[in-house]
């Protein structure tokens, strides 16, 4: 079977897709679990006198986390596609069905671990302050964080799998990545968790946690550690957060990524086509060489789109919004 | 392997690590204050956007580096990955800020966008540091990204076609040296930075003394990899 270029731009979409549902999910994984930036505020917290049931896993910076969970998830599947791909030849993806969420499901249970260790570590810290551990926040919490972590886990190992397999999906195995299935884990868990951790904390941090304090302004210094720690009805936890934050923080973070990964597989894919390079792939060649350079002026001309687009943007806001009218 | 592809690999890898120093002072870099609005730039620290980037690069640079063999293409296409990535962050964190949190983008170091000319200080929030991507940040962050795919593109290439690295182990070698360097511009930035235009970044000289010695030194230790381990071609 030879190269069918429709079929490649369809699994491109597919991972599109998939990339804007990981980004989403990591999004409010790390916001359920405080482990965002605007975690210092929930460790600042009972420092100045503030007694939370917020939940505080701050692992380490989320892209290293997401690196480890999607790492170990994609080691796990390609060691289990290893043995099972033999068993079914010639249907390796049902090998695929089985090795995938079995890999996802060990990424989740060390995730748990992470969560507890750090959370009650975190806490314990704050003896001091008089912060107690709150044991029903700590089971509470963890079954939410688990399943937001499988899904984005899940996502990126999906990814991952087909971008590995890319080539021999569309027809042609030559067009696989030569990245394996655990470094590119280990790539998109990288990007997805600094993604989540440079745009979603903007409204988990700016907006939600600090909800009594007035809205449209910048947090300023003397409310830091101020946090709001009661909901619409009775005490705040995290669960209230994710829920605020999945109507917009976590979508427009999802879109981050999902556009990011189209812009990049789209922009490689075009420069292939119309340089001719699809279906026959003539390798090391100045066709080849074409490939890649309509893919970098792809690139630019998007980068410039985004950079006009932003300054028409900020332009926009600062007639709409005006000049700073508070004290 | 020849005395010249040993000072080639070597001149790349220390090329590549000045880039990712220079790159990542370049990047609009808030951290946990610009997660509450309370400084410009994109919130995240230095090494996980930069990396990030980087890494979105190298991507579709070890895409290319499967049918072209040009050392150009392969670190430009990292390069304008990475520069992709960056932008598609700076312009979705600008939205929440403004749709979600209410804040205009404006710079908390200069008072006049030195780019647009537009006046920053009526518009910004007393006791903070500005808040969002303003023009001129933005414009800093795509530079930053350029030049920081640039050099993770071509330490890649070196470690890939001149050391003779599977292309899985060059990623890793790639990255593990780009890490070191970004840490390096970490450590001079101390906290937060603007980009270009920013007091802080006069401090750069610093960061690219010790980055040469510290590419230096991964240069070297790749070229023994490669001899000692029988990697060379």
């Amino acid at each position: 079977m030879g190269l069918i270029v429709v079929l490649l731009f369809a699994w491109m979409l597919v991972i599109a897709f998939l990339a804007f549902i990981a980004c989403t999910f990591e999004d409010l994984e790390s916001d359920m679990g405080s482990q965002s930036n605007p975690n210092s505020q929930v460790q600042l917290a009972a420092q100045v006198g503030q007694i939370n049931r917020f939940f505080n896993k701050a692992i380490s910076g989320e892209p290293l986390s997401n690196a480890l969970y999607c790492a170990t998830a994609g080691t796990v599947a390609w060691l289990l596609l290893l043995k099972l791909e033999p068993l079914v030849p010639g249907e390796e993806w049902k090998a695929a069905v089985l090795a995938i969420p079995v890999g996802v499901l060990a990424a989740a249970m060390v995730n748990m671990i992470f969560s507890v260790t750090s959370h009650c570590g975190r806490t314990a810290a704050m003896k001091r302050f008089e912060q107690p551990i709150y044991l029903d926040v700590l089971y509470g919490h963890l079954l939410p964080i688990a399943t937001h972590a499988f899904m984005t886990t899940f996502c990126i190992t999906c990814i991952a799998y087909i971008q590995s397999n890319l080539g021999t999906l569309s027809g042609n195995p030559s067009l696989n990545h030569p990245f394996a299935l655990p470094l590119l884990g280990f790539i998109w868990g990288i990007t997805v968790g600094s993604i989540g951790s440079s745009t979603g904390d903007v409204h988990y941090g700016t907006e939600r946690e600090f909800q009594d304090r007035p809205f449209g302004e910048g947090k300023r210094v003397v409310y830091h550690g101020k946090i709001t720690r009661y909901a619409d009805c009775g005490v705040r936890t995290q669960r209230d957060i994710a829920g605020f934050c999945a109507k917009f923080g976590g979508p427009v973070t999802g879109m981050t990524f999902g556009l990011i990964i189209l812009f990049e597989n789209w922009r490689s894919m075009v420069g292939m086509q119309l340089s001719g390079f699809l279906p026959a792939l003539p390798v090391f060649t100045s066709t080849a060489d074409m490939a890649a350079v309509i893919g970098i002026v792809m690139g630019l001309l998007i980068v410039a789109a985004l950079a006009v687009g932003n300054l028409v943007f900020v332009r926009w806001v600062r007639k709409k919004c005006g000049p700073f009218v508070g004290v | 392997m020849e005395p010249v592809l040993m000072i080639l690999i070597v001149v790349l890898v220390v090329i590549g690590g000045l880039l990712a120093s220079l790159g990542a002072h370049l990047l609009p870099v808030g951290g946990a204050p610009a997660a509450m609005g309370t400084a410009t730039g994109i919130a995240t620290g230095t090494v996980q956007i930069m990396l990030g980037a980087t890494m979105t690069g190298l991507f579709t640079a070890a895409s290319v580096a499967t049918f072209s063999d040009s050392l150009a293409l392969v670190a430009l296409s990292g390069a304008v990955g990475a520069t992709v990535m960056i932008s598609v962050v700076m312009f979705m964190a600008n939205i929440l800020y403004v749709f979600g949190c209410g804040v205009v983008p404006i710079s908390g170091r200069v008072d006049v966008d030195p780019i647009t000319k537009e006046p920053q200080a009526p518009y910004k929030t007393p006791q903070t540091d500005g808040h969002g991507v303003p023009n001129v940040v933005f414009v800093s962050g795509m530079m930053g990204g350029f030049i920081g795919g640039l050099g993770g593109a071509l330490m890649y290439y070196a470690l890939l076609n001149y050391a003779g690295f599977s292309a899985g182990t060059a990623a890793i070698g790639a990255l593990s040296i780009f890490v070191a360097n970004a840490i390096i511009a970490a450590y001079n930035i101390r906290g937060t930075i603007e980009g270009f235009h920013d007091p802080k970044f006069k401090r750069l000289p610093f960061a690219l003394a010790t980055s040469l010695a510290v590419s230096l030194l991964c240069g070297i230790v790749v070229v023994i990899a490669a001899t000692v381990l029988g990697g060379a071609m």
